[in-house]
């Protein structure tokens, strides 16, 4: 089923997304995987994307920065379309930052290497304002003192967080996470969450895959529901999660929320809360 | 019993150094240039396009298959036939090419294999371009799980080389059997020969090691990388 966006974010500025979703269908084969996914993103706007595995969530993400090519429908970035075939899309991409479930860290590099490969080589900024930046970075990322290390030598959650920078080095306009915190060993989680949210708290716009239910309901702006390669259900988090419209949402933020999620949710708040 | 003795080769050593240089020459080079298109061909053969992947199969088939000598004779006697005649290095040089590149596409072909294919995700989604990614992101991965069975192809160039006496080229085998035959102690010639292989060998290694260990530096501080 597919919903035309009802969250107040749309409302706001309906005329101008950054990105617009349009009917868009994915297949594999004789598999659909996305079943008309229609929404838009404004500017500023942190939309978390929630629902079972294997609901084409993650290859929606994908669809967007045309690592997948679809098969129906239409996605329009910043005014462009997103068309995986032509080499337009290159371009497009430098726009778009992604931060992959598994880091995806370059293990030749440094941290900071990793993190100005792009911006000298495609974006062929100057070595050493690229490396300036980069610190700057890693300090928002609270990693300084890791810059020299190779992503071998860290943590998953220091791994993931050189990603965010890395992606964020490339001055993009949407920076798009995929189950981000998926992999991480639960603590070091936090920080990872941290970061992400310091991103929404400065205006970025995100779009994030992930079952952090705590974090999608105290960061997210919106939350769209996906099952079976269709959005279910989209609307403010605080509306998905205490009231669902739909049964099928219902029955995932139950199974979800477990009493002991729903402990892990409240800490996890409480120790998001820089204040 | 055999009167070995060495001295007999002393004369002789005036003109090793100048065959010694002709196979560190023609090895050298066969080995840069097949490493060059192995790249290419181990890329192929991953390729999308099923003619560029049948192309490089069965290019690789018919080398591996194909002792060094025979591949050898065609160049340097088969192609006069059809009114290419090549010098005897180039000819020799040819071949050890066509030859290695065959081994080094496999090579090279299971570093590929090796890079995770988020490697690429991660490249493609920071904008690069084809091009960019192998060079900044897949080639040092490839040439970090490749270079220890570089090592092994690389001897084989040098082992290969001493078949290239045949188009007569002047190198470390083309002395052993000149010398033998001038003197006829080729028992002596063939243990002279026998160690400067292994230093030639024993050296590449060795120097292989120590760029490896200078390019994944790394390693050496223990890491994956």
């Amino acid at each position: 089923m597919s919903t035309e966006p009802k969250s107040p974010g749309n409302g706001r500025a309906q005329q101008n997304p950054i990105l617009r979703v349009e009917g868009v269908v994915k297949r594999f084969g004789e598999n659909t995987i996305l079943n008309d996914v229609s929404f838009n993103v404004q500017p500023g706007e942190v939309v978390v994307i929630v629902g079972p595995s294997g609901t084409g969530k993650s290859t929606f993400l994908r669809c967007v920065n045309g690592l997948e090519d679809i098969q129906g429908g239409r996605i329009v970035f910043e005014g462009q379309t997103v068309n995986a075939r032509s080499r337009k899309v290159i371009a497009l991409r430098r726009r778009i930052g992604m931060i992959f479930q598994n880091f995806n860290l370059y293990p030749h590099l440094t941290a900071v290497e990793n993190v100005t490969i792009a911006p000298i080589k495609v974006l062929r900024e100057p070595r050493d304002s690229a490396k300036e930046r980069a610190m700057e970075l890693f300090r928002k990322v609270r990693l300084e003192h890791r810059a020299s290390a190779y992503p071998s030598e860290m943590s998953g959650g220091e791994q993931q967080r050189v990603a965010i920078a890395r992606a964020l080095a490339m001055n993009p306009s949407l920076m798009m996470f995929d189950e981000p915190t998926s992999a991480l060993d639960p603590e070091t989680v936090g920080d990872v969450l941290t970061v992400m949210e310091e991103l929404a708290a400065d205006g970025s716009t995100m779009l994030v895959v992930t079952h952090e239910m705590a974090f999608a309901d105290h960061v997210g702006d919106r939350m769209l529901f996906m099952d079976g390669g269709s959005i279910i259900e989209d609307g403010p988090p605080e509306e998905l999660l205490r009231n669902p419209k739909e049964e099928r949402t219902r029955q995932f933020v139950n199974s979800v929320l477990r009493p002991d999620t729903a402990r892990r949710r409240q800490s996890n708040g409480a120790a998001a809360d820089p204040g | 019993m055999y009167d070995f003795n060495i001295e007999a080769m002393y004369p002789f050593f005036d003109k090793l150094p100048a065959a010694i240089w002709t196979t560190v020459e023609i090895s050298f080079l066969a080995t840069i240039f097949s490493a060059i298109l192995g790249i290419f061909l181990a890329l192929m053969r991953r390729s999308d396009r099923l003619m560029l992947r049948a192309i490089a199969t069965t290019y690789v088939e018919i080398i591996r298959n194909m002792p060094l000598l025979v591949l050898l004779y065609l160049v340097f006697f088969g192609l006069p036939a059809f009114g290419i005649v090549l010098s005897g290095f180039l000819s020799g040089l040819i071949a050890l090419t066509l030859n290695s590149a065959a081994f080094m596409t496999e090579i090279f072909r299971a570093g590929l294999i090796a890079v995770p294919k988020g490697q690429y995700e991660a490249a493609r989604s920071q904008g690069m371009t084809r091009s960019r990614m192998y060079l900044s992101v897949i080639l040092p991965q490839i040439l970090r799980v490749s270079y220890a069975p570089l090592g092994n192809q690389i001897i084989g160039v040098i082992m290969g080389s001493s078949i290239m006496m045949i188009a007569t080229v002047e190198e470390v085998t083309a002395w052993m059997n000149n010398t033998g035959a001038v003197t006829y102690r080729y028992f002596e010639a063939f243990v002279v020969v026998a160690v400067v292989y292994l230093v030639l060998c024993q050296g590449t290694n060795l120097l292989r090691n120590l760029l490896g260990r200078l390019i994944f530096k790394s390693v050496a501080a223990g890491g994956r990388w």
